[in-house]
Formats: C-alpha cells, sequence, structure tokens
C-alpha cells in the first residue's frame, strides 16, 4: 500500500500512508490538516481500510488541526471494526486534538496512545486474547 | 455584544462548504497578523469549522459574515449568518460516554463550541444570527490594542 496523496503543495491538503507492520496491525500516518478538505481526502481510504483491517493504528502525529468532520471519519470508521470484531487505537494526537477527541467521547470507543509501538503492542495483546478465546 | 474594535477585519462568504475552506485560510491570514499563540489560532480556526458547517448544512444560509478583532484581554470572532435561528449556546454539549458499536455520531460541534471559546453571546436580529466568541490569547506586547 502507499500514499493516497503525496502532493501536498500548500498544507491543506492529507497526506495518508498506510503500510502494513508486524503482528497483522495497518499503521495509518495522516500528515496535513484533518479539516473539511482532509476529512472528504480521508473518508474513502478509511471506509476501505475499516472493511479490511484487523487491528488498525491510525497515526495522528503529523495531524495539525481536527475539527468534528475529522473525529466523524475516525469514529465511523471505529464503528465499522468494532462491528466487525476488529480492533482500533489512536497514536499521537498533539494536546489540542488529543483535546477535542476527548471532548466528544471518542476515547470512551478507541484507546488514545503516545506513541505507535504502545498502541501497536495493545493492538497485539488484544487480538492474542481473542485467539485463546476462541473455541 | 460589544461592537467591533477599531482594527477590525472582515468579510462576507457564500454558505458553501467549499467557501468554509476559504474563510479558514482568511482567517489563518489574519490570526497570523495578530501574532496569535498556536492554541488560539486552533481554537478560532476549530470554532469558524464549527459554526460554517452548522449555518450551511443546518441553517441553509447563503451568507456568512465573519469579523475578528483584538481587545485588551484577548480576541473575539464574530460570526453572522443568515440561515434559520440556532444559539450554539443553548444545544446540548453532545459526546459519547457509552462504549460500544452503538454509540451515535454527530452532534459534537456545539460542545466543541463551548469547550474551545472563553465565552459565546447570541442574539438574532435582522434575520440573522449574530454570535460572538471570545478567546483568551496570548498577544505579543507590540500587537495589544489600547483601551478606549
Amino acid at each position: 500500500m502507499g500514499s493516497l496523496n503525496d502532493d501536498t503543495p500548500n498544507g491543506a491538503r492529507m497526506n495518508i500512508n498506510v503500510t502494513e507492520a508486524d503482528g497483522g496491525v495497518t499503521h495509518v500516518v495522516l500528515d496535513g490538516r484533518f479539516d473539511i478538505a482532509g476529512a472528504q481526502e480521508a473518508d474513502p481510504r478509511f471506509t476501505a481500510l475499516a472493511q479490511d483491517s484487523t487491528s488498525l493504528v491510525v497515526d495522528l502525529a503529523r495531524v495539525s488541526f481536527i475539527a468534528s468532520l475529522g473525529v466523524r471519519t475516525l469514529m465511523v470508521s471505529a464503528k465499522t471494526l468494532i462491528r466487525r470484531g476488529a480492533d482500533m487505537a489512536v497514536c499521537g494526537a498533539s494536546e489540542n486534538v488529543e483535546k477535542v477527541l476527548r471532548s466528544t467521547g471518542f476515547d470512551e470507543i478507541v484507546p488514545l496512545y503516545p506513541d505507535f509501538t504502545s498502541a501497536a503492542a495493545w493492538l497485539t495483546s488484544r487480538r492474542a486474547e481473542f485467539a485463546s478465546k476462541k473455541p | 455584544m460589544s461592537a467591533p474594535g477599531p482594527q477590525t477585519w472582515s468579510r462576507d462568504f457564500p454558505g458553501t462548504i467549499e467557501a468554509a475552506a476559504e474563510a479558514e485560510a482568511w482567517l489563518m491570514t489574519q490570526s497570523g497578523a495578530l501574532g496569535l499563540a498556536e492554541d488560539t489560532e486552533f481554537a478560532l480556526n476549530l470554532c469558524l469549522e464549527e459554526l460554517f458547517i452548522n449555518a450551511v448544512q443546518h441553517g441553509r444560509a447563503n451568507l456568512a459574515t465573519i469579523s475578528i478583532w483584538a481587545e485588551a484581554d484577548g480576541v473575539r470572532l464574530e460570526f453572522v449568518d443568515d440561515g434559520g435561528p440556532f444559539n450554539p449556546g443553548d444545544a446540548p454539549a453532545k459526546r459519547i460516554s457509552r462504549p460500544g458499536e452503538d454509540f451515535e455520531i454527530g452532534g459534537f460541534g456545539a460542545g466543541l463550541l463551548q469547550k474551545f471559546s472563553r465565552r459565546m453571546s447570541y442574539r438574532r436580529s435582522d434575520g440573522r444570527n449574530r454570535l460572538l466568541l471570545e478567546f483568551g490569547a496570548t498577544l505579543s506586547p507590540t500587537q495589544v490594542p489600547r483601551r478606549r
């Protein structure tokens, strides 16, 4: 998988880079502003990721801004993943971005981690726990 | 509601989602000129986006007028639109409070406005919503206007 959009001429567009990490964890790195335009660009990619992923980490370390439409994109994906029995975590949010996520209650359904390593570790342990409970 | 001060920047925007991005870019230019702290810029942009979406998608506004100015104790953002009557200060601050798959998505804008602004004042006049938002801002000493 690669970038959805490698063109960020004025910092206004959202760059989305998706890689497969160890343990079946899908690492989505967003780079840009998760505003109206950013959410419009991210929506179709997140729709596909929510259908295909088992363990999804959304890395917001390079996201400088988010508003309710961006949160909505993440929530819709989280809902699809939860219904499929899959998991999602968010990492790297700045203080302001985290404040937005917590204000909407997003952290009640998706855990927030400071970095990718800790988020991936949580997801891997969740999958191991799930697998051990399978008959 | 206090009247805009002498250092006021103001501009009209059409009531379209496309214009919201244009308004945000304009606001960033103005807040940059005011020398605002990063947190204040973030809050201003967030509130503007939420107001624009509300006015266009729910209020069916055709026109929005945005004004920004600095005062000694912070920054003011006034958002005037010709959409249906709506006071976000009266709207519930919705947030997800129940884990699980049945959570409801949407309606977070009013809560974000309340969380990221210091104060909101609303009035309806001449068929328009007039919302004044106050933000506590760190201004450089040269940017702080004198009290009148």
